[in-house]
């Protein structure tokens, strides 16, 4: 088996659109999260959300969109755009330049990409709506390719000519988990060289709304304390977006163009819970699998994780189990420092998991252990865990990132020096 | 029947991001629906879904250009074109009388015929070369059109220049030149094969085997043409007073005008060939 390496990444998130943004938020516990003047509407039962600074999603016309300078657009691009897709074009463009690589390195039949998002929840209403207001006839031809959960890999495979692996994956908010994991394997069992991995979600109402009638979005209208991890009084979590772009070579690939290292890519393991459709199992059974196969996978024992980036959305039932889940594996006062970063950036939904592997990599490259922001009074179950309050000035060498998804889906991934 | 876009609002929003003048034409066709508004607004409407690079090309009025090459507007976005096009002038267009459209010049030609009632291009109206040489009595190396469409009371050819003509050997020496006289006798060619494949309702029931030059009028060359120039030719039927038949005609090449002939009579003859003098007895 190879070894896998992180040697870009690319970042529109709502606490930075670059590392250094990214970083200086994750030392400084600096969040994203504002109150969302598009949510004023009393209907809406959520009042704060992170949006992504430098986009601005103005309706359903692509070509009316707001986006950073320095990102074009072909006419024929503009058609097929959805706001995630929109997100995922701007880090790959940071991560292909960060990561150093050559049009002829990033479109190779040995360089693959995996995606993760859910869909344009906005574009698939926009274009039904055509569909049954207009009829067949008068639907926009790439109405389809605009909409459907693979719009993603379809706009970024053809938009930078991917030649190698591709898929995307599905698994609502432990998507882009898999897509990190089964990336690690496409390198690690040598079928591919080099692998983009492309979370986004869309940041938009028809995305983030829907979950209020779930009730799993908190409520609050202080920014300040909505999202709190394994904090007693936690009340669900608040809505973001973005894209986050990671690139993973083989070690002999990073070698032959004396690439940059972020961090190795050690191992990754995933189990399903078993349980129920929405709601995690009450031991967190299927994370702790998923946690134990990542460090089988990776060869390392419980003591040599310094840090886990936990999957906490700041749910009553998702946090408890995760705190079970992590004891059941570490013992009742786990050595590694824990802390949920969707304090700082509220829940991504599909790309959280590989927003918080980049956030994860980035506390090995600076040398830091990211604090639990927004943590008054740790829940019961979160006792005994150790949650910094504070951003640890202490390098980790090895550090493990957490996600979990509707049915039960949990991924986990592990990082190193 | 497309829903059709009633006011002024409604047409701005449609069409928004399309040239100012587009817009203003189309809310003029709204209320005179005045054929000669409809190439502004549909080289408006073209205009806006090309790559912004292109937009001079579209900007220059060539007919000429090809969508597809020129213009860079594939199937799908073609489609876009075409529902805009539908929306604004309040038509139906179906997909099968978009497959024959090729240049920018296909496009008005088409539309013009749409909204007029006139019958419409189709590929039964495409002649390529192995079809021309087996309708025209002209034959190479005496055939000057290799590419040809006759439609309604118009017809246009296409010719390149290879180079190869054994004419050009003497016309001139190391300085090949298409001559004049030929650039009148490609447009008389199709003008002949305009005859031999329309199908107006005047030439119906009569034999049109036989055709011959009879004179032209108001010759104009602007332009010199040479071995890699491609001679893009369109007469248009003038009158019909048969057997004599007047045409007009015009070569372009790149969008350039490189002759102009105002007016070429032919004349249908049934029976034989006049001779130049009657024989002895």
């Amino acid at each position: 088996m190879r070894k896998v390496y992180v040697t870009g990444m690319g970042l529109a998130t709502c606490i930075g659109r670059d590392e250094s943004s990214a970083v200086e938020h994750l030392k400084s516990l600096r969040h994203g999260i504002v109150r969302y003047p598009p949510f004023a509407d009393p209907a809406i039962p959520v009042k704060v959300a992170a949006p992504i600074p430098g986009f601005e999603i103005v309706g359903t016309d692509p070509e009316d969109w707001v986006f950073p300078e320095g990102l074009r657009f072909r006419m024929e691009q503009y058609r097929c755009l959805s706001p995630n897709v929109l997100y995922a074009c701007y880090a790959m463009q940071q991560a292909i330049e960060n990561a150093g690589l050559t049009e002829d390195e990033v479109s190779h039949p040995r360089t693959g990409m995996f995606t993760a998002s859910a869909g344009s929840a906005m574009m698939t209403w926009m274009h039904m709506d055509r569909l049954k207001r207009l009829g067949p006839s008068r639907c926009m031809p790439m109405g389809m390719i605009a909409s459907i959960a693979g719009t993603l890999s379809f706009n970024l495979v053809s938009r930078h000519k991917i030649q190698g692996s591709s898929t995307g994956f599905v698994s609502a908010c432990a998507s882009s988990g898999h897509a990190l994991g089964y990336a690690f394997d496409e390198i690690a069992l040598g079928r591919q060289d080099r692998m983009f991995v492309v979370g986004a979600e869309d940041f938009t109402e028809e995305t983030i709304v829907p979950f209020g009638v779930m009730r799993v979005l908190s409520s609050q209208t202080d920014p300040d304390i909505a999202s709190r991890p394994f904090d007693r009084d936690r009340d669900g979590f608040v809505g973001t977006g973005g894209s986050v772009v990671l690139v993973l070579e083989s070690e002999e690939a990073a070698k032959a163009r004396s690439a940059s290292v972020y961090a190795e890519m050690k191992g990754w393991g995933q189990s399903t819970d078993g349980h129920h459709v929405a709601i995690a199992h009450p031991e967190g059974a299927g994370l702790r699998r998923a946690m134990e196969a990542a460090l089988t996978s990776a060869s390392i024992t419980t003591d040599q994780v310094d840090y886990i980036n936990a999957h906490a959305t700041s749910t009553q039932i998702g946090d408890a189990a995760e705190c079970r889940a992590i004891k059941s594996v570490f013992g009742s006062q786990p050595k590694p420092r824990i802390s949920s970063t969707k304090a700082l950036t509220g829940h991504a939904l599909s790309l959280s998991s590989v927003m918080e592997a980049a956030f994860s990599v980035l506390a090995l490259k600076h040398g830091f252990i990211p604090g639990q922001a927004h943590l008054k009074n740790p829940d019961v179950e979160a006792v005994g865990l150790n949650l910094p309050r504070e951003t640890l000035d202490e390098a980790p060498a090895t550090v493990m990132s957490n996600s979990s998804g509707f049915g039960g889906a949990n991924v986990s991934v592990i990082f190193g020096k | 029947m497309p829903k059709t876009i009633q006011n002024e609002d409604e047409l701005r929003d449609a069409l928004k991001r399309c040239p100012e003048q587009a817009i203003t034409a189309a809310i003029e066709f709204n209320e005179t629906r005045d054929p000669s508004l409809v190439p502004t607004i549909v080289m408006g409407i073209i205009e806006r879904f090309v790559e912004p690079d292109v937009r001079p090309v579209v900007r220059k009025g060539d007919d000429d250009a090809r969508l597809m090459e020129d213009l860079g507007i594939d199937s799908l976005l073609m489609v876009e074109i075409v529902m805009l096009i539908e929306e604004t002038l309040s038509l139906s267009i179906e997909n099968e009388e978009l497959r024959n459209l090729r240049t920018v010049g296909d496009v008005k030609v088409y539309l013009d015929a749409k909204l007029k009632g006139l019958p419409l291009p189709t590929t039964k109206n495409l002649l390529r070369l192995e079809q021309i040489v087996a309708e025209m009595p002209h034959q190479p190396p005496f055939l000057f059109l290799q590419e040809a469409r006759v439609n309604g009371e118009a017809a246009e050819g296409r010719y390149a220049i290879s180079g190869d003509e054994v004419f050009l050997q003497g016309h001139f020496k190391d300085d090949p030149v298409f001559p004049a006289s030929l650039m009148l006798e490609a447009l008389g060619q199709l003008a002949v094969l305009y005859l031999r494949k329309t199908d107006r309702a005047e030439f119906s029931g009569i034999d049109r085997e036989k055709i011959v030059f009879v004179s032209c009028d108001g010759v104009r060359c602007h332009r010199i043409c040479r071995p890699g120039d491609t001679l893009q030719m369109r007469i248009e039927l003038r009158k019909v007073h048969l057997p004599l038949v007047q045409f007009q005609g015009t070569i372009t090449v790149n969008g350039v005008r490189v002759a102009k002939a105002e007016e070429i009579s032919l004349s249908i003859l049934e029976g034989e060939l006049p001779e130049f003098a009657p024989r002895e007895k």
